[in-house]
């Protein structure tokens, strides 16, 4: 089954070369689990000619810790803290996917002012996922500094969420019919003056970084994929939107407010790692954007609805599927109820999962250094791929 | 969205549902055998693969596609059941590659047989004998979907002898076997 159309559009003569004729004298390498270019706990197989892949095989499920099961024995309510664990990047979503499939199938209404705020958090965690790819990325590539100024911003991200959820890694803010807290002056006022910061800080990121000859040059015509590869493996995300798809969850299958605020979705054509750098960056002010106007026009009223589900509250016996849009593309939970008090099912679709599976195919033929780039720029979350 | 297909390439029972509800706006029951059929006439409208999974019924292992598009709104679920004496359903990896993940983490968790799937080793579970951990107990098996149309998909209802697993629903009617 090979699919090998990636070697004529990447890399250079030698890659085009290599295919033609490779020497037999090959050599199994195993890149992690603990390698740290596989962030985290993935292990990679790979056949070497030479500097050149042959083949690549990712190993999964060493962080694997069965959260479907664990949703057929926790009640609809127990399950909630699990979501902050699938992807400790992007928690938010996670949280998002999972109650707003349960809303679906239960009929729960969520108020006005929740759904500012679920948007509010999600962005934000949006941003903070991205700064941690960008930061590890550059890491990938040999450049030191970056994750310092990325985390120097990310912390004030964190200690912003901290206030409204009481935790600054595996989020469990979201709560059937709303969230568990409103946010404070002390948030808003804090949110304000780091949106005013980070807005003088992309332009900085965009000198010192982006525009640096020797990342286009570890970045630009590495890993392309096309719209038809994206299609076969189920690619989303920033990785869909580097191939030139303009394919965001938020609107497609539009949920909460999102219809509500003026934001673009970035798209490049490239198709290439730098296409998927180029998007997450434009991301990051895609969101400051909408926290903004989200700011603006959030009205007053309960961040949780009156008339929320208690604890042993049962939704009835149904199905639903609800798709959110990640940091690293389409978040998907799928829910089925036989009317008691613990889900009958809970399947949970991770982007990071598809993302990967098309890195056997897109790693043919490439050089082992070129490799290291492209699995940065598909921003992987090993406990998400595991789950 | 929700539009049948008229020039669905194998039979199966199209029913529509309600996007804003459960999320699905077409579902299609087939029998195992019109899967990779079924899925080419996916890939050839330009779907994407989103999913791949299985759910343990009284009738057996449903084995749930989930497909999306880039344009166009609305999700397609292909749903075909295999009886539990013989979990055999063929592999759409010829079509769409991605499935190929997605079939052997279904097989981990439900012991569903994927023929064709170039890989046969374990995804996410250890390298050794685990019993797949998703299957339910005889008395916990839901016949949830009562509403679906068992005969389309090849396999038989539930025997009315069976006592029902929630005692609020009926037993589901005998009918005549449909193989």
């Amino acid at each position: 089954m090979s699919h090998c159309a990636a070697t004529e559009l990447t890399g250079d003569t030698y890659t085009r070369r290599f295919d033609k004729g490779p020497t037999g004298d090959t050599l199994i390498v195993n890149m992690g689990p603990q390698h740290p270019s596989t962030h985290g706990v993935l292990r990679v197989i790979i056949e070497l000619d030479g500097e050149y892949i042959l083949r690549a095989e990712p190993v999964l499920g060493y962080v694997h810790r069965m959260h479907e099961k664990m949703g057929e024995v926790k009640s609809f309510t127990q399950y909630l803290p699990n979501m902050g664990r699938v992807d400790y990047l992007h928690a938010m979503a996670w949280n998002w996917a999972y109650v707003g499939a349960v809303e679906k199938l239960g009929g729960v209404e969520v108020p006005e002012r929740a759904e500012y705020l679920r948007v509010i958090a999600t962005e934000l965690g949006r941003i903070s996922s991205h700064l941690v790819w960008w930061g590890a990325y550059l890491l990938d590539l040999g450049a030191f500094t970056p994750i310092m100024y990325a985390f120097d911003d990310r912390e004030i991200i964190l200690d912003l969420l901290q206030i409204i959820t009481g935790s600054r890694l595996t989020y469990c803010y979201f709560r059937f019919g709303g969230v568990i807290a409103d946010v404070t002056p002390a948030f808003v006022s804090g949110l304000t003056e780091f949106l005013a910061r980070f807005k003088s800080r992309l332009p900085m990121y965009k000198d010192l970084v982006t525009d640096n000859a020797i990342l286009r040059k570890r970045c630009e015509e590495i890993g392309v994929i096309d719209v038809d590869m994206a299609r076969r493996y189920g690619a989303t995300g920033p990785v869909l939107r580097g191939s030139g798809v303009a394919y965001d969850t938020r609107r497609a299958e539009p949920y909460g407010i999102y219809d509500r605020f003026d934001f673009e979705i970035p798209v490049f054509p490239e198709g290439d790692a730098m296409a998927r750098y180029m998007v997450r960056m434009r991301e990051m002010e895609e969101s400051v954007k909408i926290i903004e106007q989200a700011l603006a026009q959030m009205p007053g009223g309960e961040h949780l609805s009156a008339k929320a589900p208690k604890p042993a509250w049962k939704p009835g016996v149904g199905e639903a599927y609800f798709a959110v849009e990640g940091a690293r593309g389409k978040i998907g939970v799928y829910v089925v109820s036989d009317g008691t008090k613990n889900p009958y099912r809970v399947k949970l679709r991770a982007p990071s999962y598809c993302n990967l599976s098309l890195f056997p195919e897109l790693a043919q033929g490439v050089i082992l250094a070129d490799a290291v780039s492209i699995m940065g720029s598909l921003d992987l979350v090993i406990p998400e791929i595991d789950r | 969205m929700s539009a049948i297909f008229d020039d669905f390439p194998v039979p199966g029972k199209q029913v529509p549902g309600d996007f804003a509800k459960t999320g699905q706006s077409l579902s299609i029951f087939l029998a195992p055998a019109g899967i990779v059929a079924a899925a080419r006439y996916m890939k050839d409208r330009q779907y994407f693969i989103e999913d791949v999974t299985g759910l343990d019924l009284a009738e057996g292992f449903c084995a749930l596609y989930h497909f999306a598009h880039f344009e166009k709104p609305g999700r397609v679920t292909l749903r075909v059941l295999a009886s539990r004496e013989n979990p055999a359903i063929p592999s759409i990896t010829g079509v769409y590659q991605g499935a190929e993940w997605h079939e052997r983490e279904t097989r981990d968790f439900f012991g569903i047989i994927f023929e064709g799937n170039p890989n046969d080793g374990p995804l996410l579970l250890a390298d050794e004998d685990v019993a797949p951990p998703l299957l339910k107990d005889d008395a916990k098996r839901a016949v949830l979907q009562k509403a679906w149309p068992y005969e389309a998909m090849g396999v038989n209802p539930v025997p009315a002898a069976k006592p029902a697993p929630a005692a609020a629903k009926p037993a589901t009617p005998a009918t005549e076997v449909t193989k």
